[in-house]
């Protein structure tokens, strides 16, 4: 995809990497969830630990201008906390599944974080001034002794070192038996959808002790089981649609103002299964792993294990575009069945301009879809490449016959190392890369 | 044969990923659970399946594991033109090049018409027999609703056991073709599969030595239910014993304490759903 002008061709360069350099990954470390916030100005990231760590970008300044708009870690804290259910002797994960931002309103920053069981309303603001002269206690705060006081005075602001706070707001818990696998901010920023295996809760903002069930498919009797919600995404724009998707590879769209309870759905999207190509594991590599809407709202982007498909939303027979992310794994489907990584859950992005998808696959390799010219390229994320910006070379697997050079052949591939994360900033080629316990930045050199 | 031992081998990992479930933290994964259950399934027709030896089995197979096997066009060619047919659901009244494995209730339709291969496979031949004889009987348990997962594969290995008790009277009143070459070119495949890589090589090997076990595993004499259990028990551990190489180790410990688990609870996976 190098070249010069002409759209949408990107220069990818290495912009910075973030966390730890030791080999040995701590569990706590691994990332699990990468968002930027509707400005791009902040980057969250969240981890098995269930910590968030906030990065804000830098003010590009003509004093350096070789920072070129760097994100610097903004704000730390812990959101969640390992949990025990008594009743069913079990342990909740403090992982974070998913954040989603909620648009800028006043000064303070508000994001919504989920484990499998909670979601919670944080508030992240700035304190750079502070009180000082009270009159009942001192500067550290002990009451002063009341016969020392004589005359009153009136407290008076002064400037203090920066200090970003995140304060929990409101703690959305008890609504969800099974584990939470999405949230997502609906456009009327009132409401918000949380769902997990088998239903779907709406959610208003200022509202915790109560949710709506607007989606339920748990069948009367659980051993008829057939399948499960995998993701669910709100309309960027109609704020009374929404998609879920499913592990049969199916999504549908519901529209609220049809019925409370929508299990019926408005449209279903559905790519008939080609029958060539059945294996023991068919039905698990279609299971889809994340589901996103394309900024215009007009399409949408299902991942499933081995490709990326998008959808019109105006045609529910088959997708307008498929691309494939790794078919090279498809001979290896037992395997990766035996070490679980068949089971790993791949997310997707879109660029700022919808003309580009972007999605992760394993040896720490990411690959970029350009819809416009149809070309593709796989970069990798790893310390090597880690020189400030230094330009990615594109990366290439060998699926058979004789290895050229700069290949790598598919029994190399280090199926430990996987990109489930990525984001892309919403106005401009910087996308963040989640690799196991350390995040990338790369920006578009032309950028 | 090798399908059949793969086939079980995928069923005897896919047990020991549910019984792993339950011990994770963060509690039993709906999602993944119901994956490997769908897999559970699929591995237990295809191995329940075996006497379909026909040509649409095997082409059925091959396109199933078709990428996992590499088939070779001038292979591809020596299928019957209609399997594609087999994968889908519906049933056929035509036995032979219809069969398909997915469904329970074809196993009692396609008992007296079954296609086996060439006679160089004359063991798979007897078992395929026995098995054909003994499949009504079990098919009938076994064709219950399919939520009872867990039950079928217990169940799995006593067809065999249970076939291979039964006298040959009943295999004598089989009609089987000598068989084709398709099971020649499932070897064949095989062969082509520990050239290329590691992983593959490791799976040739379980499966001669598995293959080996299977058929010690049938010799076990049983007469009842609750015989089953044990033949069921003891064809884990003579995974266990026999096989030197031990490549598969962990899934078969893990299938042994799946196993022993399965002994104490009948119907694991329903009680997990439903501890829900």
């Amino acid at each position: 995809m190098a070249g010069v002008g002409g759209g949408n061709d990107f220069q990818w360069c290495f912009s910075q990497v973030k966390g730890a350099i030791d080999e040995d990954v701590a569990e706590a470390d691994i990332i699990s969830t990468v968002e930027f916030n509707y400005s791009g100005e902040l980057l969250a990231t969240g981890d098995k630990g269930g910590r968030v760590v906030i990065f804000q970008r830098e003010q590009e300044s003509k004093n350096r201008p070789l920072s070129r708009g760097e994100y610097n870690v903004y704000s730390t804290f812990q959101s969640h906390e390992p949990e025990f259910d008594y009743l069913k002797s079990l342990e909740i994960e403090e992982k974070i599944n998913k954040i989603r931002w909620l648009p800028q309103q006043n000064a303070a920053h508000f994001l919504l974080s989920a484990n499998d069981k909670t979601i919670k309303l944080w508030k992240i603001s700035e304190r750079d001034k502070r009180a000082e002269g009270y009159n009942l206690k001192d500067e550290d705060g002990r009451l002063r002794d009341q016969f020392r006081i004589t005359t009153l005075r009136v407290p008076v602001l002064m400037p203090m070192d920066l200090m970003v706070e995140a304060s929990p707001r409101r703690i959305f818990a008890n609504a969800h038996t099974y584990h939470i696998n999405s949230i997502s901010v609906n456009s009327d920023y009132e409401t918000y959808l949380s769902a997990d295996d088998l239903r779907i809760n709406l959610w208003h903002l200022e509202i915790t002790d109560r949710s709506f069930n607007i989606v339920d498919i748990k069948p009367a009797n659980m051993e008829e089981l057939t399948e499960v919600i995998t993701a669910a995404e709100c309309h960027p724009h109609q704020c009374n649609v929404f998609v879920y998707s499913s592990s049969k590879g199916t999504i549908r769209l519901c529209d609220m103002r049809s019925a409370a309870l929508c299990d019926r759905h408005s449209k279903f999207f559905e790519e008939p299964e080609d029958p060539s190509s059945r294996s023991f594991f068919s039905e698990i590599i279609s299971s889809i792993s994340d589901v996103k809407f394309s900024h215009s709202g007009r399409y949408m982007m299902t991942r499933d294990y081995l490709s990326v498909k998008v959808w019109d939303l105006n045609m529910e027979n088959r997708p307008v575009e498929t691309y494939q992310v790794h078919e090279y794994l498809r001979s290896k489907l037992c395997s990766l069945y035996e070490n679980d990584c068949i089971f790993d859950k791949f997310e997707c992005c879109w660029s700022g301009s919808d003309s580009a998808i972007m999605t992760g696959s394993y040896n720490n390799f990411f690959r970029m879809f350009d819809r416009n010219t149809r070309r593709d390229i796989t970069l990798e994320a790893s310390r090597e490449n880690s020189k400030p910006r230094a330009m990615l070379k594109p990366r290439k697997v060998c699926t058979g016959g004789k290895r050229k050079k700069d290949e790598i052949s598919v029994d190399s591939l280090d199926f430990n190392k996987k990109i489930l994360h990525t984001a892309w900033h919403p106005k401009e080629n910087v996308i963040a890369v989640a690799a196991t316990n350390n995040l990338y930045i790369f920006q578009d050199k032309i950028n | 044969m090798e399908y059949k031992v793969e086939a079980h081998r995928i069923m005897s990992i896919s047990l020991g990923k549910i019984y792993n479930s339950r011990v994770q933290r963060g509690g039993i994964k709906l999602h993944k659970n119901l994956l490997v259950s769908l897999v559970l399934r699929s591995a237990r027709q295809v191995y329940l399946s075996d006497y379909y030896s026909g040509a649409c089995l095997n082409a059925a197979q091959s396109e199933r594991e078709g990428n996992e096997w590499d088939i070779t066009d001038s292979e591809r060619e020596k299928f019957p033109p209609s399997t594609t047919e087999c994968d889908r659901i519906e049933s056929s009244e035509e036995p032979q090049q219809n069969e398909r494995p997915e469904k329970e209730r074809e196993y009692r339709e396609n008992d007296d018409e079954v296609k086996s291969d060439q006679a160089d496979c004359t063991s798979t031949l007897q078992q395929e027999q026995k098995q054909n004889s003994s499949l009504d009987s079990v098919a009938k348990v076994s064709s219950e609703t399919p939520p009872e997962t867990i039950d079928e594969p217990k169940e799995s290995p006593s067809v065999s056991t249970v076939a291979e008790s039964d006298s040959s009277p009943e295999a004598d009143g089989e009609s089987h073709q000598p068989p084709k070459t398709h099971v020649c070119s499932n070897r064949k495949r095989s062969a082509e599969k520990t050239e290329s890589g590691d992983l593959p090589q490791k799976r040739t090997k379980v499966a001669s030595s598995n293959a080996k076990e299977d058929e010690e595993a049938e010799e076990m004499d049983t007469s009842n239910v609750s015989n089953l259990i044990t033949i069921f028990g003891s064809s884990f551990s003579g995974l266990l014993s026999k096989d030197g190489a031990k490549p598969e180790s962990e899934a078969e410990d893990s299938g042994q304490i799946c196993c022993d688990q399965m002994l104490k609870n009948l119907n694991p996976w329903s009680t997990a759903i439903v501890a829900f």
